[in-house]
């Protein structure tokens, strides 16, 4: 679906943007911006897994291709050096150290999900009550709400950009650019209290 | 990842209300010679640690029945679990939900996805 007609154009978004925010506020803009919200989130999860699985078959591969060899040399070499072997098998757990990682991109995706999916729900049902959505203070407890769901940099960065006015073509470009710079091997950071 | 003797007989608790992400903890974590003992929630959880002793416990935040800083609250005011390392591992990563975890009694807080070798670092760590 393709809301982007109901988004203010892009003339709208002038120094004075604010004030015309103010002005043009209607609550089907209001619908229209978290669907392509909701829209926009789950292209980003989808781009990112695209990433790990990517990762995730060559990772595989890689097991399956150092399984073969470890099989050729214990075959053809019994009397094969301890350093050979030893080679091999530090390549399978990098491989499959590698795998453990992009594998987790599927949890994460999978999570995403889940809350565009309640982010919707809660939304159709909103939408039915005409008499929250005539009124402004109501909406910005909806968004209130759909931001405390968001518990990833990526989904609150996404919510963030939409929600203070990005265009969805402007979110596609911040989801596009934040997946080259993403490495299906990328790891959280560490905090010891 | 390498096993070792001393961490056989260590026991971790892992708690996540995801399947494959307690497959690869457990994979990685028995990888590494520790025993995995696995829960879907807190409740779970909670309920395993009241009866059996666990070294350290690894617990995802949001899942049903009982999230991972309640768990971690709760285990913190069994005299058992007082000073028994505590670790959450979650996709949240907002300073707000980390400070609700430390103040809870977490010992640290790892961002998914991990890496095997971190994880393994961060429990030879703490243990």
């Amino acid at each position: 679906m393709d809301f982007q007609h109901l988004l203010p154009t892009p003339s709208e978004s002038t120094d004075d943007t604010v004030m015309v925010r103010v002005s043009t506020w209607t609550p089907e803009q209001q619908i229209a911006r978290l669907l392509s919200l909701c829209e926009a989130q789950m292209e980003s999860a989808l781009s990112e897994s695209d990433v790990a699985v990517e990762a995730l078959v060559k990772s595989f591969a890689g097991l399956i291709e150092a399984g073969q060899a470890l099989g050729s040399l214990s075959e053809k070499t019994p009397d094969a050096g301890p350093t050979d072997l030893a080679a091999q098998l530090d390549a399978l757990k990098k491989q499959t150290a590698a795998a453990i990682v992009a594998f987790q991109f599927y949890d994460k995706l999978t999570q995403r999900l889940g809350h565009v999916r309640y982010s919707l729900s809660a939304l159709a049902m909103f939408v039915c009550d005409r008499t929250k959505t005539t009124e402004r203070e109501q909406w910005k407890r909806m968004f209130a709400t759909l931001r405390r769901l968001y518990r990833t940099e990526e989904e609150r960065e996404l919510f963030r950009m939409m929600v203070e006015g990005a265009s969805a073509e402007e979110a596609r470009e911040h989801i596009q650019q934040s997946t080259q710079t993403l490495r299906a091997t990328s790891t959280g950071e560490i905090e010891i209290f | 990842m390498s096993g070792s003797v001393s961490q056989s007989s260590r026991v971790i608790l892992a708690v996540d209300d995801s399947a494959s992400m307690r497959q690869m903890v457990r994979f990685t974590l028995e990888s590494a010679g520790y025993r995995v003992v696995q829960a879907v929630d807190g409740v779970e959880a909670l309920d395993y640690a009241k009866n059996s002793a666990v070294d350290l416990v690894l617990t995802d935040v949001n899942m049903p029945r009982m999230d991972g800083i309640t768990l971690v609250r709760e285990l913190r005011g069994l005299s058992t679990y007082k000073f028994t390392p505590m670790l959450v591992l979650t996709t949240e990563s907002g300073q707000d939900t980390k400070q609700r975890g430390k103040q809870a009694g977490a010992t640290g807080w790892i961002v998914k996805p991990f890496s095997p070798e971190q994880l393994l670092s961060t429990i030879a760590r703490v243990l």
